[in-house]
């Protein structure tokens, strides 16, 4: 499998202001290359909530997607800390960590993991203090 | 949907101001060989350009009147947003008379329809409440939809226009009236293309769409000649209106065309779910501020107390088959493989690089990466960016700084 479009874009900790520009720009990207619209849904979806998980809980980091040749798009959030204490946790509807200032702004309200888990076909996250990297990866499901 | 754009461009107007080509809102008008070119594939009838150009260069023509002579009976349908520029209902009254006399053997107030209508908008967003319902009342946010937010295609309510609903309805009760002609009065561009004249969409009810504008000096020549009565219905006016539509805290309705893109931006993240009913006003102040309205839409919005009777709803029971469009799948037609696309766009951003990334539109092109998709078609070379040909005359004097 080959990646035939690469395209990365860098987020910034507490960047609340441009929270939610990288999806849109990655949702045109695939639009432009006609990505089914249900499958395309689950991407938007996904990326978002790990954009602005990026934004309110990590010191900022990367998004990186790829197209592969067999039509399947994957996407990487992989940011530089300072991590996730408890991945499992994290990874229970409802948990958030976020703070006030997040919550304020209707961020936070602990369905961002499982959220994505549930909407991504492939799923595989790793965390230490060092960072955290989330890889996703979506197909068509012939829904 | 036949895919036709009801702008047509007069050369001897254009002074090359390039003003329509920036304010196009789906990148459908470039300039080439010094002519603007409509793409009807991407042009979505919203009006912007026209109301951009200062020399009337543009223009969204409707049928005449006189097409009225090609039938035994014909009958006009005025729309809520046209009554609502009446001061009062004997304004109104006299509107609807000087409207018969241009030749009309019936003129059709539709605002009953119009308010069945929303009221089934209401309906469906109660009946699915787990997911929100985006009304589909406005050519110009359908085609949105269907160009750019393929996402949200299984969101629009599958209901009819009010207009084609009506014509059905008059057609039905006139079967008996020999060659039947249905006029429709149109309060914006994009309802022009409802009909299966001037546009040749052979699949409308209503046989000819009139542009407003361009028939009021022959009404206005007519008004105060006597009157027609009326009973108007509250919530047809009301539906034409978002400052007079019913509020609730699960309905999000909004004007404006910025608006409405920031609206179906966010559902498409699925953000709004919380909102039962997505109402969208790609104009200003709803259908009464239609480009091809006369007055003022401001005003508008307040006639309809003078207008109506508060105890008199004039509700109107509306068949199931009249209010519902058949379901038919919108399924765009592939031409290209997912490889080619990716690699199309792979050459374009290429391209891209090499461009300024100005978006002056001075080659005629409104972005630079509607420029850089000219020249992976084929169609144009890097030189023709105005530019990179500066640059190239006089190297010296512009770098490009990356």
């Amino acid at each position: 499998m080959a990646v035939i479009l690469h395209e990365e874009f860098k987020v910034e900790r507490n960047d609340y202001s441009n929270a939610g520009k990288i999806s849109s720009r990655v949702k045109d990207f695939l639009k432009q290359i006609g990505v089914n619209p249900k499958t395309l849904r689950r991407i938007a979806v996904a990326c978002y909530e790990a954009e602005i998980n990026l934004v309110i809980h990590s010191d900022g980091g990367m998004v990186y997607m790829d197209v592969m040749d067999d039509g399947s798009i994957q996407l990487t959030f992989e940011d530089v800390g300072p991590g996730i204490p408890d991945l499992e946790k994290a990874l229970t509807p409802g948990f958030s960590t976020a703070s006030n200032e997040a919550r304020n702004l209707g961020f936070g309200a602990g369905m961002g993991l499982p959220n994505i888990k549930r909407v991504s076909d492939g799923f595989d996250i790793t965390s230490s203090p060092e960072g955290t990297t989330l890889k996703l990866s979506f197909t068509d499901r012939n829904e | 949907m036949n895919k036709r754009s009801v702008v047509s461009y007069t050369l001897d107007q254009c002074v090359k101001c390039l003003k329509c080509v920036k304010a196009c809102p789906s990148s459908a008008l470039s300039m080439i060989d010094n002519r603007i070119i409509v793409s009807d594939e991407r042009c979505l009838n919203c009006g912007k350009c026209i109301s951009a150009c200062h020399n009337k260069g543009l223009l969204a023509p409707g049928s005449t009147l006189s097409d009225i002579d090609n039938y035994d009976y014909t009958v006009c349908m005025v729309p809520s947003a046209l009554t609502s520029n009446c001061a009062s209902k004997a304004e109104a009254e006299q509107l609807f008379h000087a409207i018969k006399l241009l030749g009309f053997d019936e003129v059709v107030d539709i605002s009953a329809v119009e308010g069945a209508v929303m009221n089934e908008n209401y309906r469906l967003a109660d009946e699915l409440s787990s997911t929100s319902v985006i009304a589909s009342f406005c050519p110009v946010i359908n085609r949105l939809i269907e160009y750019n937010y393929p996402m949200l295609l299984n969101h629009l309510a599958p209901l009819n226009y009010p207009s084609e609903i009506a014509a059905k309805m008059i057609r039905e009760r006139l079967k008996d009236h020999g060659h039947v002609g249905i006029f429709n009065l149109c309060e914006c561009e994009a309802r022009l293309e409802l009909a299966k004249y001037p546009y040749g969409n052979q699949q409308f009810e209503t046989d000819h769409a009139l542009a407003t504008v361009d028939i009021l000096p022959d009404i206005q020549r007519n008004m105060e000649s006597g009157s027609q009565p009326l009973s108007l219905s509250r919530r047809g006016l009301q539906s034409c209106n978002p400052a007079l539509m019913k509020q609730r805290p699960d309905y999000l309705i909004a004007d404006g065309f910025d608006k409405s893109i920031s609206i179906l931006d966010l559902a498409e993240f699925d953000l709004l779910k919380s909102f039962k009913l997505l109402y969208l006003f790609p104009c200003f102040n709803g259908c009464v501020g239609g480009h091809l309205l006369f007055g003022n839409s401001y005003l508008a919005r307040n006639n309809i107390h003078e207008l109506v009777d508060l105890h008199n709803d004039n509700e109107i029971e509306i068949p199931f088959e009249y209010l519902y469009t058949e379901e038919t799948a919108i399924t765009k037609e592939e031409k290209t493989s997912f490889i080619e696309k990716v690699n199309f766009f792979n050459k374009v951003n290429q391209q891209l690089e090499l461009l300024p990334g100005y978006d002056c539109s001075a080659c005629g092109m409104q972005t630079c990466r509607i420029m850089a998709e000219e020249i992976v078609k084929g169609n144009r070379q890097l030189i023709d960016c105005r530019i990179l040909a500066a640059i190239k005359e006089d190297p010296h004097e512009h770098k490009k700084s990356d």
